[in-house]
This record gives C-alpha cells, sequence and structure tokens, in this order.
C-alpha cells in the first residue's frame, strides 16, 4: 500500500511562541493511501498545526512532509491541485445560499459546469442538505454550515481530504450522515485525514489513528493496535457493593457512582466478572474504548510530563 | 490548472464576491457610489465651482483606489473569520487567480459608480481619444496597484479591525495629501514635495493633463507614466516576496 502523507522529524515553532515552545517536535508519522486517518489529542496538542502543515497552509521550521510524494516546501502547486480542506473553525460564505457554496467552490477548483451542479446535487443529498439547498447561509444552523463545509469538500475530485474537526456542532443524526460520507468517500480510495475530539467517531472512522501530545505522536496504529499497547485492554464497570481491597490486585481502580470501574488484563477481568457474578453484582465487562486510552496515555503523560518513549515504554 | 480552469476560478471569484453580495444587498452599490460623489460635491462647494473638474477626474481615481479598501477588508475578513483563504491555497487555485479574481470583484461594485463619474465626464465636454485613452490606462494601473497593496496587507492583519486602522491612512496618503481633487500648485511647497511619493499625484497629473486642467508636457506626461507604472510593478513585487498566502 503506498503512502499519502510522510512527515519526518517535523518541527514547527510558531514566530511568536515562547522561546523552546514547539508546536510540533520530531513530529513523524505515515498516512497510507485510502482510508481514514484519525489524529486526536487534547486542544494545542499539534493536530491542526500538522494538518495545517500537510495541507501547505503552513511552513514547518523543520523536518520534511511529503504528501502525494511531493514535498510541502517547493512543491505546493503539486499538492494542491489533489488535495482539499475544511479548516478548523471554517464558516461559509454567509451571502451564499448552500447549493452556491458546494457549487462556486467546485467550479473555484476549474470543475466545468456540468460536473460541478452533478457533485453539488450528489453531495447535498449525501448529506441531507438538499431541502436546505436554497437557503442563505447566513440563515443556518452552526450544525448545518459544518455540515455544508464538509459536503463542500466531499463534492470535489480531490485526493486528499483534511478534516479539521468537521463534526463539531453537529447533533448525533447529523454527524452520523457526515461519517457515512466520508466512509463513502474513504471506499472511493481517497485518503482522509481527521482531527476530532470525539473519541467515539475516531474510533467509528478511522482505519488507522495517530495520539497526540505535546506536538509529538505518543501512539500510532489500528484501534485494535492501540487496545493491544495499553496495559489494561478491558475495561469492568461493577455495580453494587463490592469491597474494593478485593479488587485493586486485579487491575486499576476508580470509584464511580454506586461502584467501580477498572481496568484489568484478560485473566483478572475473567475473574473480577467471576467474583462478581458470585455476589449476585451487576456488571458490564468489553474492550477499552479509544477514550479510556485517551485518557490513560494522556493523563499519564500530564503527570509524569514524559516523553513519548517513556509513555510507550509503560503501555 | 490549466488556463482554462484558471479563466473559470477567476470568473467564480468575480461571481463570488462581486455579483451574489450584491444581489443579496443591493446598498453595497451605493456605498462605494456615496465616498467618491462626497467628495465632488465637497470640492464644489468649498471652491465655488473652481474645481469641481478635479472633483470630476478625482472621483474616478478615489472610486478605484476603494477597490483597494474593499477589496482589503474583504480578504481580511475572509481569511481570519471564516478561513477561506485557507480553504483556496489547500486547492488548485493560485494566489494570482485569488487575488486578481477578488480584485475583479471589487472592481463589480465600483462600476456603478464609474458609469456616473463617466456621464459627468462626458457632460463637463472631457471626452477625447487621447484623454480615454490616459483615463482608462491611469484607473487600470491605479486599480492594480491598490489591489496588490491590498493583498499584502490583508496577509499580515490579525484582525479585520485592523483594516479599520490602516484603510483611513491609505486613503489620507492617497486621496487627500496628494493632489487627486485639485492641482498641485494649490499645495504649499513643502507639500508637493512629500506629494511626489504618492502614485495618486502622477495619476491626478495624467488624468487632469488629458483633459486640459493643466499643462503636461509630453517629457512631464512621460515621467509621470515611468513613475506611475514603477510604483504598480513595485507594489506586485512586493507583494509577490512579502504577501503571505502560506502562513510563516
Amino acid at each position: 500500500m503506498s503512502i499519502a502523507i510522510r512527515a519526518e522529524k517535523l518541527r514547527k515553532v510558531y514566530p511568536k511562541s515562547p522561546p523552546g515552545v514547539a508546536a510540533l517536535d520530531d513530529f513523524s508519522l505515515e498516512v497510507r493511501s485510502g482510508g481514514v486517518y484519525g489524529l486526536i489529542g487534547r486542544n494545542g496538542a499539534g493536530k491542526t498545526t500538522f494538518v495545517r502543515i500537510a495541507a501547505t497552509q503552513l511552513e514547518p521550521t523543520s523536518g520534511t512532509t511529503t504528501v502525494l510524494g511531493y514535498d510541502v516546501q517547493g512543491q505546493e502547486r503539486q499538492i494542491r491541485a489533489r488535495i482539499a480542506c475544511v479548516p478548523q473553525e471554517s464558516r461559509p460564505l454567509y451571502f451564499l445560499n448552500v447549493e452556491e457554496v458546494v457549487y462556486l467552490y467546485l467550479k473555484l477548483r476549474g470543475l466545468d459546469s456540468t460536473e460541478a451542479r452533478r457533485r453539488t446535487r450528489d453531495a447535498l443529498e449525501e448529506l441531507s442538505l438538499s431541502e436546505y439547498r436554497k437557503r442563505s447561509v447566513s440563515r443556518l444552523s452552526g450544525g448545518l454550515r459544518r455540515r455544508t463545509m464538509c459536503a463542500m469538500v466531499l463534492a470535489s475530485d480531490a485526493d486528499v481530504l483534511f478534516l479539521d474537526e468537521p463534526t463539531t456542532g453537529l447533533d448525533p443524526i447529523a454527524r452520523r450522515e457526515v461519517w457515512e460520507a466520508i466512509r463513502r468517500a474513504s471506499r472511493e480510495n481517497r485518503t482522509i485525514v481527521l482531527t476530532t475530539h470525539y473519541l467515539d467517531e475516531a474510533e467509528a472512522l478511522s482505519t488507522r489513528l495517530a495520539l497526540i501530545e505535546k506536538g509529538r505522536v505518543m501512539l500510532e496504529g489500528t484501534p485494535a493496535d492501540l487496545r493491544a499497547r495499553v496495559r489494561f485492554p478491558y475495561r469492568v464497570t461493577i455495580q453494587g457493593s463490592f469491597p474494593r481491597e478485593e479488587l485493586e490486585p486485579l487491575g486499576q481502580v476508580s470509584a464511580i457512582e454506586g461502584g467501580y470501574l477498572v481496568f484489568a488484563r484478560e485473566t483478572e477481568a475473567r475473574e473480577i466478572a467471576r467474583r462478581a457474578l458470585e455476589r449476585g453484582v451487576r456488571l458490564s465487562m468489553g474492550p477499552v474504548s479509544l477514550e479510556d486510552i485517551f485518557l490513560d496515555v494522556v493523563g499519564r503523560s500530564i503527570e509524569s510530563d514524559s516523553s513519548p518513549e517513556e509513555v510507550e515504554a509503560e503501555t | 490548472m490549466s488556463e482554462r480552469n484558471r479563466l473559470r476560478s477567476l470568473f467564480t471569484l468575480v461571481w463570488l464576491n462581486g455579483v451574489v453580495p450584491i444581489r443579496d444587498q443591493p446598498l453595497y452599490i451605493l456605498n462605494l457610489i456615496a465616498s467618491p460623489l462626497s467628495f465632488l460635491f465637497f470640492i464644489g462647494i468649498v471652491s465655488h465651482g473652481t474645481y469641481l473638474a478635479y472633483g470630476i477626474t478625482g472621483g474616478m481615481i478615489l472610486t478605484m483606489l476603494s477597490v483597494g479598501t474593499s477589496l482589503q477588508s474583504d480578504l481580511t475578513h475572509y481569511r481570519t473569520d471564516l478561513k477561506f483563504q485557507d480553504v483556496v491555497v489547500a486547492s488548485p487555485v493560485e494566489a494570482p487567480t485569488y487575488v486578481a479574481g477578488m480584485a475583479l470583484s471589487e472592481l463589480v461594485y465600483s462600476l456603478p459608480g464609474l458609469a456616473v463619474f463617466v456621464v459627468i465626464f462626458a457632460l463637463a465636454d472631457f471626452v477625447s481619444l487621447v484623454s480615454v485613452a490616459v483615463l482608462a490606462g491611469v484607473l487600470v494601473l491605479v486599480w492594480a496597484f491598490a489591489s496588490a497593496l491590498a493583498f499584502t496587507l490583508a496577509t499580515y492583519f490579525r484582525d479585520v479591525r485592523e483594516t479599520f486602522l490602516f484603510s483611513p491612512l491609505i486613503s489620507l496618503a492617497l486621496t487627500v495629501l496628494p493632489p487627486v481633487y485639485y492641482p498641485i500648485s494649490a499645495l504649499p511647497a513643502w507639500a508637493q514635495l512629500a506629494a511626489r511619493f504618492s502614485p495618486t499625484t502622477y495619476a491626478a497629473g495624467l488624468v487632469q493633463g488629458s483633459v486640459g486642467l493643466q499643462p503636461l508636457p509630453i517629457g512631464d506626461a512621460l515621467v509621470d507614466w515611468g513613475v506611475l507604472v514603477a510604483f504598480t510593478a513595485a507594489l506586485f513585487l512586493l507583494a509577490a516576496l512579502k504577501a503571505r498566502w502560506k502562513e510563516p
């Protein structure tokens, strides 16, 4: 499988940053062609900085980044011909209507009218925007505006799509419609780089993902890989009376309302389940979620201010 | 991007930023006519009609300079508030196409204002082959340098409010201090010297000379053209070297 995006030892220090503060530092990543690549991390972790560098909107300080084999420094024209981007916090031009936003964007990219109209119609339909197509953007809700932005780039002919928090502000149904459109785009062998704070979204969509913290890649792989690399791959929720001291040796225990949440290895998780059933206590058990992994890795990074290598070793 | 696609992008920008907003809010046109006409009215009243002819030629130059002011605000707003520039950067559209399209779109707003001035220009009996050719050439150059300057500045502003700071200063430097609305002889000697640093002095000199308001020997006319073209080229160079299409 070919590589769509490759970043090597990427570093970005913003011109007015305090000395020594880098938005990205020793950042290396490979995004394979086709599929959805999820970038997760806290606010300010460096996700958007990376997306902006790869989308040729921002100069890196050092390191190399290639998109579809072209260098973001010096070969921007070749890259730009084949990418599209929904920037974070971007909004459509408010005096256009929904249809115009998509159609004129496609025309701007050089598509002819017939093709632009066809793609616009399909994209609006796909994202359930057809009924709003003649409505002015100024009269749309925030969620519909965001959805219109997504329709705009998904309708494009670009091979690589950068979606920086595309579903922020969308209701659950609208989010799923966007997910479906993203999935469809990835099935067309387009590469989609998605940043999100919704970990369920990252998990549902990403073929691979990277957890970014303090400008570095902390964990990278498929969602299953990430689960396999954490200390405790199972989460057990116990609702009811259970002696905590009995749980402590079996995993990482934290109190929740009406019971405990325990992260454990498979054998210990089964043991907890057996004992809970003996006591007639309600429990649920399953693999850890991306959110659990995120909280574990990022939480320990905050606590120890550790380097990625240290966290990797611990997990 | 092929030439055909480039043209398609260009006209899309003209439509998107020039025609659609006016369709949405026709008052935009009045706004752009108001300023040069107010100046014309003011100059006419204050000079008891003496400088009315200067007000007509000056009004046309000001209308073209207004393109730059509006462009500066639009580009800044689109870049900082809507992230539209980022959308365009990450697309096949190149910076010169974007600027040219946006600058042409601003011209759409100015066309009604220019049309009014053209009518007044004709009524004032200024029309001749030379004056029309000079006027057209000067207005194109003023539009070009105002657009290049607007683009360069717009890529530096952090917020659209910063354009409100700079626009009056630019206006002052390009339309009030230079003899756009009056003959350069009306200025004191030191101000005449200062005015030589503004390209609009040469633009106004050419137009005023071409309609017979000022004597303009051929040698002076050539110098004026040379300076105006050089200034425009310099601002294009500045835009090419210093405008931030890609953020540093």
